[in-house]
């Protein structure tokens, strides 16, 4: 059962897999933050309802360009760190306050992320979102924002570090739609009340078939990738029988 | 002549000073290990990370906690841990003389120890070179405001998403009138033979974080006062508890949220249904 925990409260009192968000005291595992955590399952996690971003390795971040040097240019990424990215990377020149996408490809000791393939973005929005519950619109298997392109027309890049950029198509609508999922991040049945939502606006948007189990989506994509590591080995055993 | 009305002061005094021993009452109705209301409010300051309003008695106080960010000025980076600083401040109107704006000594102490305190719960060694500012502005007081601050800090540094291992629950304890108490107020504190002792602890495990004691207890009164002071965080740890939680009620949404949301107005919060139905029960009683 999914319960809200907060800092210090007990997660599991079994033995479990360690995932984020939480510590061991004498065996038995709490929470570190104020989140969700659900006890069934091999794995103990919350997921955290409240929070900064800290930069991981893979995440699509989007970034606005701080300071401009000789050498390059500072970018803020939401993060407690600028990250700084070489004048030779970029095929534009950037000022200060444009905006550019990338992909964090290294994070060090101090939380200094560096930042891979840059591009420029060239006009749109940006919608600032808190970054915890950035998973929620993109939902299992991006089904949430597919959704949103669907109902909005929108080209839409979704950064982890809490900003979701946006050009073409309505984005009124879709600054509405993404508020509207940022406020209610930790309910159940987010994706068909956004549906809801569309059709509200009068707007009809036609369910893809693989949505429908995704419906109660869970928070946690990392359970799937662990059943299928599970899996691998024993074919490899198999091969070499 | 002199004789009576000297006879008359005498009887005045008595009756002014209380005896807890023979009353076995406080000055204000409570009992002697009664804390006074309590209420927490959890996430008031938008412009915050993290934030929290708290009235105890006549006690109000704000907290509001950014970060974690860079430290500044750079001298005070920690390149193992971040630093928390807190910052305590008195309104001016907040006690019956105005109180001085400048921070003066008192605060900078208090801050120092809650400062302290509140290090002892957050993973600080995950934020290398930044810090974690956490302001407290005392609005109303009436004794005990130190450990009010430190009871709406903690909800609010839990309200910013930094990792801890525990929240911070703190009151007064202390001896006032020949009886042990908890949470004291002005009138006690004032009293010939007070002792107020500021006492925050880590409810889960605990572990004490913060102690300062002003005035002298004998080993037996000491043995009897930590008890007090241990079930009295135990009481507010489930007020700091029911604050965190209830922001945020697992449910599904509701149609009417989504109406609300569509029509651009203030979300609705949804309640379970189980909930809902209390509630209107209640109401029916009222």
């Amino acid at each position: 059962m999914k319960k809200i925990v907060i800092p210090g409260e007990l997660v599991s009192g079994e033995r479990k897999r360690l995932g984020s968000n939480v510590f061991v005291v004498d065996g038995k595992i709490y929470s570190k933050v104020l989140g969700i955590s659900e006890d069934e399952g091999e794995k103990a996690a919350v997921v955290p309802l409240e929070g900064k971003y800290f930069p991981q390795m893979e995440d699509v971040v989007i970034g606005v360009v701080t300071r401009v040097i000789f050498a390059g240019y500072n970018i803020n990424i939401n993060s407690f760190v600028d990250s700084f990215i070489p004048r030779s990377v970029m095929r534009e020149d950037l000022k200060k306050g444009d905006l550019i996408s990338g992909k964090v490809n290294y994070v060090n000791e101090l939380r200094e992320a560096e930042i891979g393939f840059p591009r420029k973005m060239f006009g749109g929005e940006v919608i600032e979102v808190t970054p915890v519950r950035t998973p929620r619109l993109i939902g299992k298997n991006g089904s949430m924002l597919e959704l949103l392109k669907a109902g909005t027309k929108c080209d839409i890049v979704i950064g982890k570090n809490g900003r979701v950029w946006a050009r073409n198509g309505n984005t009124e609508l879709l600054r509405k739609v993404v508020e509207f999922v940022n406020a209610n991040s930790y309910k159940s049945n987010l994706t068909s009340s956004v549906e809801a939502f569309f059709k509200a606006e009068g707007i009809d948007v036609s369910v893809p078939a693989k949505e429908v189990p995704f419906a109660n989506a869970k928070f946690e994509e990392s359970e799937v990738i662990s059943e299928e590591s599970e899996v691998l080995p024993e074919n490899d055993s198999d091969g070499q029988n | 002549m002199d004789r009576i009305r000297i006879t008359k002061v005498n009887e005045m005094v008595e009756e002014r000073i209380p005896d807890y021993k023979k009353d076995k009452k406080r000055v204000d109705g409570r009992k002697m290990d009664e804390l006074r209301p309590l209420s927490i409010k959890v996430g008031v300051l938008p412009n915050a990370d993290g934030s929290a309003y708290l009235e105890w008695g006549q006690n109000k106080v704000y907290a509001a906690v950014y970060g974690p960010r860079e430290a500044l000025p750079k001298h005070t980076q920690d390149p193992y841990k971040a630093v928390v600083k807190v910052t305590y401040r008195m309104a001016t109107f907040s006690v019956p003389e105005r109180k001085q704006p400048r921070p003066n000594r008192r605060d900078m102490e208090i801050s120092k120890v809650l400062g302290e305190a509140l290090e002892q719960v957050i993973f600080a060694e995950q934020f290398p070179n930044t810090e974690i500012s956490v302001f407290v502005e005392v609005i109303d007081s009436n004794a005990g405001s130190r450990v009010a601050c430190l009871t709406a800090a903690s909800c609010a540094l839990a309200d910013a998403g930094i990792p801890m291992k525990d929240l911070v629950a703190a009151t007064g304890v202390g001896k006032a009138f020949g009886e042990l108490v908890v949470d004291l107020d002005k009138n006690e504190e004032d009293a010939p033979d007070a002792v107020d002792v500021p006492f925050g602890i880590m409810p889960n495990s605990g572990n004490i974080v913060l102690l300062q004691m002003d005035g002298l207890l004998t080993k037996e009164e000491w043995a009897k006062l930590v008890p007090l002071g241990m079930k009295a965080c135990q009481d507010i740890y489930k007020v700091q508890k029911e604050a965190l939680k209830e922001k945020f009620i697992l449910s599904e949404v509701s149609e009417k949220s989504v109406e609300a949301a569509v029509e651009d107005k203030a979300p609705v919060a949804d309640k379970p249904k189980k909930e809902a139905k209390e509630a209107k029960a209640k109401k029916v009683k009222k």
